[in-house]
């Protein structure tokens, strides 16, 4: 594939620009729903296509085409230039693009069993017999879904890199959801939208749906009757999947370089952060250490290169409390003076690479879920993402969970539904007061994470344990 | 087009006997020409030809999806996708293929914009306010769509969009606007250039209002979230079906002034004339006079509920989404903005609503936040801009009898959380609106 890489390269490089990268990918999926005891959506999709980035003075362009034939991807490379070109039309400061080193390399997940070497009916099997199950056990609807994903990708540049990887990645779900007099109730396992690693047919296989069938289909149907969630100011605490999408929303996206230099500012928005402040600014309390690490084995934005040939990194962003670094590329870098990052990636070869969270995690602390719940006396226990919004500068933010749980006294009391909370990004960091160690703490996934226009899809990880929130707003209602 | 002709040849000789097929291929030219701090500093441009194989035999369906390239041989796609279809289970709710009746022809010739003009519109935009630090983007695009099955269903159609969409942002505000069309040159880009600059101008130094309940005037983005949200949860048979949705056929569930519409018929209408299956669309009352008409549905969705097809099938979206809306028309009323303001006694202006989601899919309680122009109205008159407030709100109640003051009497193609293109809606003065936490929580 190098060679496809080449023709195009040098034809950017011909019509005239300064710097040429592309990526030829080959890409498969698979992806599985289930409903009932019954297959609802089987699809399996291969693609195959190279984009190619140019930069001409300080103007960027990208082409992208399914067409690998000679005279494609020469047109390829000079359309990449004229694009490029036209961007000056609209001109401002210089945009300097950060030097990496220059690798040749290859890269493969580890895995043991290759989802698509594996029977779809298989596959297939596993979520029938969940979600007939479920339904038995009184789920009004029971669903389960698989995703598998093998993606090759040949990166070069005009510099001289040459990088092959293989990433491959698993990962699916099941929900029971129960219909009451006009509300729903759902649970979902691992999480709500799935769990997603790094990985082969195994990751799915650690799951163990069969041990949760009975817990979803009865904690669904018993929300339906349980009382709402109280309304007020109380300690909450978080279960890891939750806390992994509260750290998605309210740091992962905060930290992005891109966004805090405005370049994402009319569509999904800039940052509370400014850098100025970096190495400055308090995030959370002392308990709050967090990571970009695309390294993690296993995690779901585990790499070696990201798409513009940077080696995969772990970045400290928060330590101690105190906010520390940044997501980046090697553009972003450059103009805010900090080092690339190898955090750049595109969905798929029709997509510009652009900033995007790696494995951005909460590290473990030293208590457990018990013993913080042991040392609660009056809070809300929540399980399992249900909604989330938060506003463009990652501030104001409203999650809501698939179910909660009453704690008086150190102990679980009562099951309550609808359970939701509001807070401030750096007060309700700053109320983190106890956190699970190593032993409950999760590389929980996010398999859909929307930027960019046009729209990319990126996959996301964010390593996390269960933690206690002090004097959390709860019970928010309409 | 030749691409199209040749495949489906190849292809077709391969078909296993007794097997109902059904081939799609979409060939698309998209560009975006994005900018922020008023300089463009992302630009692209793809080609992409992206196949879909539906077969359907012994009770048994399988899709595989490829593109041109990644297809190599037809013969071992045909082959991958029958050895698929033996690992898969029956396939109770097959709704079967349409009829070669339902065939439409609309496939055109097309000129694409060039990166200049998109880049010429960009600075027509960011021109609007020199001063002040612009971001958006400029699109286009055009898709050509072709459908065959063994029915003889033989369909083809072309559709060609753009749009403009950005804001100004000055040190404490922001302001937005966006335009849709057929043609990039459609597209007023000055104007809305225009309009942006007014709204952050306008929205400098805002200050925070407490939360509570407003009576509230709807920008045009505004408006368009709230019906994408109850097109996409609240009429696709899909959520009726899995009991999720709010909508209920026949029942007056919204103010006499709601008239909606999904009108692909109308030659105003971004997209194609026909749905994925190949099917000639229809203009389709949804709601009159403020009652539920009728879901969107698909073939599966129309066989499970035993009523007629809708054809909202969207392509690539899988056969558990259900159907989608994708020309819905609010139909305007007779009143300015203006008179609107002139009105309320206290209340607010939200132009556009920013990260909504839902907390109770039948109730349609959503949340989310004001952005990019927020003004206090008192008396009649806008008295200040306003920061960013939290609402929790059920956006069925938004609409219900007795909460629409009045209807804008100006509509345009809005954008909205799920795209751009989807939406003709013109403003709405509500009586009620929640909004239940400030900037400080």
């Amino acid at each position: 594939m190098f060679e496809y890489l080449d023709i195009a390269i040098d034809s950017a490089i011909e019509s005239g620009a300064k710097y040429s990268d592309a990526r030829v990918l080959i890409s498969k999926s698979r992806s599985i729903a289930a409903k009932n005891g019954e297959i609802e959506n089987f699809n399996e999709n291969e693609k195959i296509g190279i984009g190619i980035r140019a930069l001409v003075g300080s103007s960027w362009g990208f082409y992208s085409t399914y067409n690998l034939s000679n005279e494609s991807l020469k047109l390829a490379g000079k359309k990449s230039y004229e694009i490029a070109k036209a961007s000056a039309i609209v001109s401002g400061k210089d945009m300097p693009f950060a030097d990496v080193p220059v690798i040749q390399d290859s890269y493969t997940t580890p895995h043991n069993e290759n989802p698509f070497s594996v029977s779809s009916s298989d596959q297939i099997n596993l979520l029938i017999e969940s979600t007939e199950k479920m339904k038995k056990l009184g789920s009004s609807r029971a669903f389960g879904r698989l995703d598998f994903w093998d993606t090759e990708k040949w990166f070069a540049s005009s510099q001289g890199h040459k990088i092959y990887q293989n990433i491959i990645e698993s990962g699916g779900g099941i929900s029971s959801l129960s219909v009451g007099d006009g509300e729903t109730q759902i649970r979902s396992y691992p999480q709500s939208f799935g769990e997603y690693r790094t990985g082969g047919w195994e990751v799915v296989k650690s799951f163990e749906f069969e041990n949760h069938i009975e817990r979803l289909a009865e904690e669904s149907q018993r929300l339906l009757v349980a009382p709402q969630c109280p309304e007020g100011t109380m300690d909450l605490i978080l279960e890891g999947s939750q806390l992994a999408l509260q750290i998605h929303e309210s740091v992962g996206h905060a930290i992005e370089l891109d966004r805090i230099l405005g370049w994402e500012a009319a569509y999904a928005g800039t940052s509370h952060l400014e850098l100025e402040k970096l190495n400055k600014h308090r995030y959370g309390s002392d308990l709050m250490n967090i990571v970009a690490d695309a390294t993690l084995p296993g995690a779901l934005a585990t790499f070696k290169y990201d798409d513009e040939g940077t080696p995969a990194q772990r970045v400290d962003i928060v330590k101690e409390g105190i906010w520390t670094g940044v997501l980046s590329g090697r553009d972003s870098a450059a103009v805010a003076g900090v080092d690339p990052g190898g955090m750049v990636r595109a969905d798929g070869f029709g997509r510009l690479p652009m900033v995007r969270m790696t494995n951005v995690g909460l590290l473990p602390g030293d208590s457990s879920l018990e013993e913080i719940i042991q040392a609660t006396d009056n809070g809300i226990y929540m399980e399992t993402n249900r909604s989330w919004s938060i506003d463009d500068i990652r501030l104001n933010f409203q999650f809501g969970c698939e179910a909660g749980w009453l704690v008086k006294n150190g102990k679980i009391i009562d099951m309550v539904k609808n359970p939701t909370y509001t807070g401030i990004t750096p007060e309700f960091w700053g109320n983190m007061d106890m956190l699970s160690g190593e032993d409950e703490w999760v590389f929980w996934g996010t398999p859909n994470c929307g930027k960019g226009q046009p729209s990319q899809i990126g996959h996301t990880g964010h390593p996390a344990s269960p933690a206690r929130f002090k004097n959390t707003r709860i019970g928010v209602r309409g | 087009m030749k691409i199209w002709e040749d495949l489906l040849q190849d292809i077709e000789k391969n078909i296993p006997s007794g097997a109902e097929c059904e081939l799609k291929m979409m060939h698309s030219k998209s560009a975006l020409t994005r900018f922020a701090n008023s300089q463009i500093h992302q630009n692209v441009d793809e080609e992409s030809a992206d196949v879909f194989l539906t077969l359907h035999k012994d009770s048994k369906t399988i899709t595989i999806s490829t593109n041109l390239t990644a297809l190599k041989n037809p013969k071992d796609f045909v082959s991958r996708a029958i050895e698929s279809l033996n690992n898969s289970p029956l396939d109770k709710g097959w709704a079967g293929l349409p009829k070669s009746s339902q065939s439409f022809n609309g496939l055109s010739t097309i000129d694409e914009s060039t990166p200049d003009e998109r880049a010429n519109k960009v600075n027509d935009f960011v021109s609007q306010g020199k001063k002040m630090n612009a971001a958006g983007y400029c699109s286009s695009y055009i898709n050509n769509y072709f459908v065959w099955n063994t029915n003889g269903l033989n369909s083809s159609d072309s559709s060609s969009s753009a749009f403009i969409d950005g804001i100004f942002r000055t040190e404490s505000s922001a302001g937005s606007s966006h335009r849709g069309g057929i043609l990039l040159s459609d597209i007023e880009a000055q104007q809305a250039g225009s309009e942006a600059a007014k709204l952050a101008t306008d929205g400098e130094n805002p200050e925070d209002i407490d939360p509570g309940n407003y009576e509230v005037i709807l920008g045009h983005e505004a408006v368009s979230t709230i019906l994408v949200f109850l097109g996409v949860y609240g009429f696709n048979a899909k959520s009726k079906i899995d009991g999720m949705s709010p909508i209920n056929i026949d029942e007056k569930q919204f103010d006499d002034q709601i008239n909606l519409l999904d009108t692909p018929e109308d030659d105003d209408s971004i997209g194609f004339k026909i749905d994925a299956s190949g099917s000639k669309k229809r203009n389709l009352e949804i709601v009159k006079d403020g009652v539920s008409k009728t879901y969107f549905h698909t073939r599966r969705t129309a066989k499970e509920l035993n009523t007629k097809n809708t054809f909202h099938e969207l392509f690539g979206w899988g056969e558990n989404f259900g159907g989608i809306g994708t020309n819905i028309k609010l139909l305007e009323g007779n009143v300015p903005q203006e008179e609107m303001i002139k009105s309320i006694k206290r209340g607010i202006y939200i132009n556009e609503f920013w990260y909504c989601r839902v907390l109770d899919p039948i109730t349609q309680v959503v949340t989310g936040l004001n952005r990019n122009g927020s003004f206090l109205i008192e008396n009649g008159k806008i008295i200040k801009p306003v920061g960013r407030l939290r609402f929790t709100q059920s956006f069925m109640a938004s609409l219900a009898p007795g909460n629409i003051v009045s209807v804008g009497d100006k509509s345009r193609y809005a954008d909205s959380e799920f795209g751009e293109g989807m939406l003709k809606v013109p403003a709405l003065h509500l009586k009620e609106f929640n909004f239940t936490g400030g900037v400080s929580g």
